[in-house]
């Protein structure tokens, strides 16, 4: 039998084809290879659970499956109660700035968590500013260190995963359900708890597992602040790179459980959401509520008080390299010392940043948007293959990943580890599902007879793509290419894992300077990039303020 | 330019069949609606021809060359869409000479054939407007401009006019017939309306579950529809056994509203009824009545506005009809 691709969709055949082949090799293979090192036994020649019996007879490695689960948990739960009243207020209530809370608050996702983290140390930790300054008026707090740091850095880094669609679902809530809830006789304490939460409940579930599987997969935070408490990622890195023996068996078995893990939490997510999907149109916004002057004081303040205390790390941050350190210790001088130490000696690991962000989100748009607009377009299993594939890297942690890329290509048919290239890659990965989803948005909303009209007139699919998709989907390319430059710029966990030599990021200066105490170094280098970071996301903010005023 | 043939052509989705076994003949310079129900397959086979959509069985020609399996980007058409489908990324003149710029046509004749155009569907000077500016039935004829300059073999129209309000509706269809005969170009149109379809066509094919229900002048099918689904689909009939009118042939007949007339102002030779008013429905100069026979067939009428001549529900009337409109249906 000849099996024929009708030629409408020998487009979308030929993106699928390519997207899953550039998956298969930089994504399947190398996390085959991370289950295949934790399934062989130590002569690579059976299959075997002996390292799965080893590891989990631990307490040590059971200890920080609790402790990574229970952390994650806790940050979980705070994150909501704290978001879903700030999402009210700032939807509901007369609260002053509104716009402004909304703009500063999305920044926490785009900065560096592991920066916030490293600033707690310094205000909060051992010797820290303020933890000495609390000491001198005779105030005491318990350590920072473990479960509580790592906690509060992720409440204040993640909150906006759950503010944000917290707050366009509200916004979506038609009044008339609320009216028609009152006029039922229903008290408006009792409408909000019967009628609006159970409507906004979806998504405020899916901005929560959102924030539980950033908390697993990261890497960073806990690295800064964890101490002797053993965590899933940071373990499966110290097993990987091994200070004594490498082990690629043992961190094998702790990536496998990682990514089960949180493929699990998103398989139950998306169960859930399925069984529950209540669109509401909302003709307006609905109104705002009319309250006394205490309620919207304390309202405003709470707003204001979650967003600033989120910067406030980064800003101290920024404050604290321009001062002077002496080793780890602190002086209260005005200095250009940490920024000279980190330039003067080399400024590669500066262009390399800048470089390999660069081309990581070129990559990444080149692979993100076509397969964003095959997995929207085209209607088969193999587009819903491709979905799947390109979804996966978000269940994957950085440092799975990466051991998995150095376990595939440190030998054989393609060598790259010890080289830039692995990076790029590992990077392109990562963001890929990121790309795919947003695409795939922007694509819903273009008119399919658009193309159809293109094609009718003589454009040939492919020309079609190129002249009239791209056009119309260039503000969300922007934007795109944007977002994965800055979160590529400060991407932390693969890259420690991967970089060589020469070859170091502006994340590994500081991860290495916070390992060897050099403080300085360590802030001028956050600050680098907090810079990176804020600078794209400005310059864009500024484009598309012109481009909605032109 | 070219005529369309098509023979046998089907296309199933899932279990239904979408379009089933059509065979068509569309002739050169032809005005020709394919008209039905939503979900008949009219689409379905108007996307088979523009190459949206492909054939299960079957072929499809323009004059005597066969397009099918030709991808839709060389087929030659010029589509215009329902919701207009104008690239909002162009002002309307590079809307306009989209489609040339794709066939190398060279600037300086690009230029003049989009102005020329522009003239045609009436909007001259509007070329460095961009589509935001303009309104929907403006947007329609710069789809129309579109389709028209690249001069293709057959134009395509899948319900164009179901966007815009009535009245620019009304005025539209006409300007789109007139267009057509002055191109000569062989049109294929397809909508739901059937008063849209009689006014435009030179032929209609009646589409019912994918199959051709009646091919033939807007007149003859309404004056002599085949089957109930012709004569219901077709504007307002009165479909019931023959027995009701006290005749003995066993089949049923199909009776226009504007064939019944009261009793005292038809011609002597009608058939006469007696029945009692049901409904009445005045809607400015027609007005339209429901009248229960004995044997409680309910036949529907219309007589235009008549203000000396008012009846009341539940009045008894003399009726009578045309015998020569009365139409057997097997």
């Amino acid at each position: 039998m000849r099996v024929a691709i009708p030629q409408q969709q020998h487009l979308p055949a030929a993106i699928a084809a390519l997207g899953l082949l550039f998956l298969a090799v930089f994504l399947l293979y190398p996390l085959l290879q991370v289950f295949g090192a934790s399934l062989l036994n130590a002569d690579g020649t059976s299959l075997t659970l002996a390292n799965y019996v080893k590891i989990l007879g631990r307490p040590f490695y059971r200890g920080a499956i609790v402790n990574t689960l229970s952390i994650g948990a806790a940050a979980t739960l705070i994150t909501t109660l704290l978001a879903v009243p700030m999402a009210f207020a700032l939807v509901r209530l007369p609260v002053p700035g509104k716009a402004a809370i909304l703009a500063v608050a999305a920044l926490p996702l785009v900065l560096p968590s592991f920066v916030s983290a490293y600033a707690i140390v310094l205000l909060l930790g051992n010797g820290g500013i303020v933890t000495r300054w609390l000491h001198g008026i005779g105030l005491g707090f318990g350590s920072i260190y473990g479960a509580r740091g790592i906690v509060l850095v992720y409440v204040l880094t993640l909150y906006p995963y759950v503010l944000l669609p917290t707050v366009a679902a509200f916004k979506a809530v038609d009044v008339s359900m609320e009216e028609a809830a009152q006029g039922l006789g229903s008290s408006p304490g009792r409408t909000v708890a019967t009628v609006i939460l159970p409507i906004v409940l979806p998504a405020i579930l899916a901005g929560a597992l959102l924030v539980f599987i950033e908390t697993l997969e990261n890497f960073g935070v806990p690295f800064v602040l964890a101490e002797d408490l053993p965590i899933f990622a940071v373990e499966a890195f110290k097993l990987f790179i091994g200070e004594t023996a490498p082990n690629p068996a043992s961190a094998g078995v702790l990536g496998v459980l990682l990514i089960l893990t949180t493929a699990l939490v998103l398989l139950v997510q998306r169960w859930f959401l399925n069984r529950r999907r209540f669109a509401t149109n909302a003709r307006q916004t609905p109104p705002i509520l009319r309250i006394g002057r205490g309620l919207q004081i304390a309202a405003t303040l709470y707003c204001w008080l979650i967003v600033l205390l989120a910067l406030v790390p980064f800003f101290s941050i920024v404050v604290l390299s321009f001062l002077e350190f002496r080793g780890p210790v602190l002086h209260g001088n005005f200095s250009l010392a940490n920024f000279e130490a980190l330039f003067d000696k080399n400024m590669r690991p500066f262009a390399n940043t800048l470089i390999f962000a660069s081309l990581a989100a070129l990559c990444v748009t080149v692979i993100g948007v076509p397969v964003g607009y095959v997995v929207t377009r085209w209607r088969s299993g193999v587009a819903t293959l491709l979905d799947v594939v390109a979804t996966l890297p978000f269940a994957v942690a950085g440092t799975v990943l990466a051991i998995g890329f150095v376990v595939s290509f440190n030998s054989g048919l393609l060598v790259l580890t010890g080289g830039p290239l692995i990076l790029v890659l590992a990077y392109t990965v990562r963001k890929v599902p990121f790309a795919v989803r947003s695409a795939s948005a922007i694509v819903h909303q273009i008119d399919v007879s658009l193309e159809e009209a293109s094609v009718s007139l003589g454009r040939s699919p492919l020309q079609t793509f190129l002249r009239i998709v791209v056009p119309l989907m260039l503000g969300g390319i922007v934007s795109g290419v944007v977002l994965s430059w800055v979160t590529v710029a400060s991407e932390l966990s693969a890259t420690v894992v991967l970089y060589s030599g020469q070859w170091r990021t502006l994340t590994v200066v500081m991860f290495q300077a916070l390992e060897g105490g050099g403080a300085g170094i360590a802030t001028a280098a956050a600050s680098a990039l907090i810079v990176v970071t804020l600078l794209p996301i400005a310059l864009l903010f500024r484009l598309v303020r012109r481009y909605e005023l032109g | 330019m070219a005529g369309i043939v098509i023979s046998g052509a089907s296309r199933s989705f899932g279990s239904v069949r979408a379009v089933d076994h059509v065979d068509l003949d569309v002739g050169e310079g032809e005005f020709f609606t394919l008209l039905g129900p939503s979900g008949c397959g009219k689409t379905t086979l108007l996307r088979m021809i523009a190459g949206f959509c492909e054939l299960d069985a079957g072929e499809i020609r323009f004059g005597d060359r066969r397009i099918d399996q030709l991808p839709a980007h060389l087929r030659d058409i010029g589509m215009v869409f329902q919701n207009y489908a104008v690239f909002p990324n162009l002002t309307v003149a590079g809307n306009v000479a989209y489609g040339l710029r794709a066939r190398q046509v060279p600037a300086a004749e690009t230029a003049k054939r989009v102005e020329d155009a522009l003239r045609l569907v009436q909007l001259g000077g509007l070329g460095e407007r961009w589509p935001h500016q303009l309104s929907g039935g403006q947007l329609q004829r710069v789809a129309i401009a579109r389709a028209l300059v690249i001069r293709p073999q057959v134009l395509l129209f899948d319900e164009p006019l179901s966007n815009l309000d009535a009245r620019l509706r009304v005025s539209m269809r006409g300007e789109i017939r007139e267009l057509q005969k002055s191109l000569g170009i062989t049109a294929l149109y397809v909508t739901h309306d059937q008063e849209e379809a009689m006014s435009v066509s030179d032929r209609i094919a009646l589409m019912n579950a994918g199959k051709l229900e009646q091919v033939g002048k807007p007149a003859d099918i309404y004056r002599q529809p085949t089957s109930r689904f012709a004569a219901e689909f077709m504007g307002t009939a009165n479909v019931f056994p023959a027995q009701a009118l006290g005749l003995a042939a066993p089949v049923w007949v199909s009776l226009r509203p504007e064939a019944l007339r009261f009793a005292e102002e038809a011609p002597a030779g009608w058939p006469r009824l007696t029945g009692t008013v049901s409904r009445i429905e005045m809607l400015g100069p027609l007005t339209r009545l429901d009248v229960v026979l004995a044997n409680g067939t309910v036949l529907k009428m219309a007589s235009l506005d008549q203000p000396h001549h008012v009846l009341a529900v539940t009045a008894v009337v003399s009726l009578a009809y045309d015998p020569a409109r009365l139409v057997m249906l097997p």
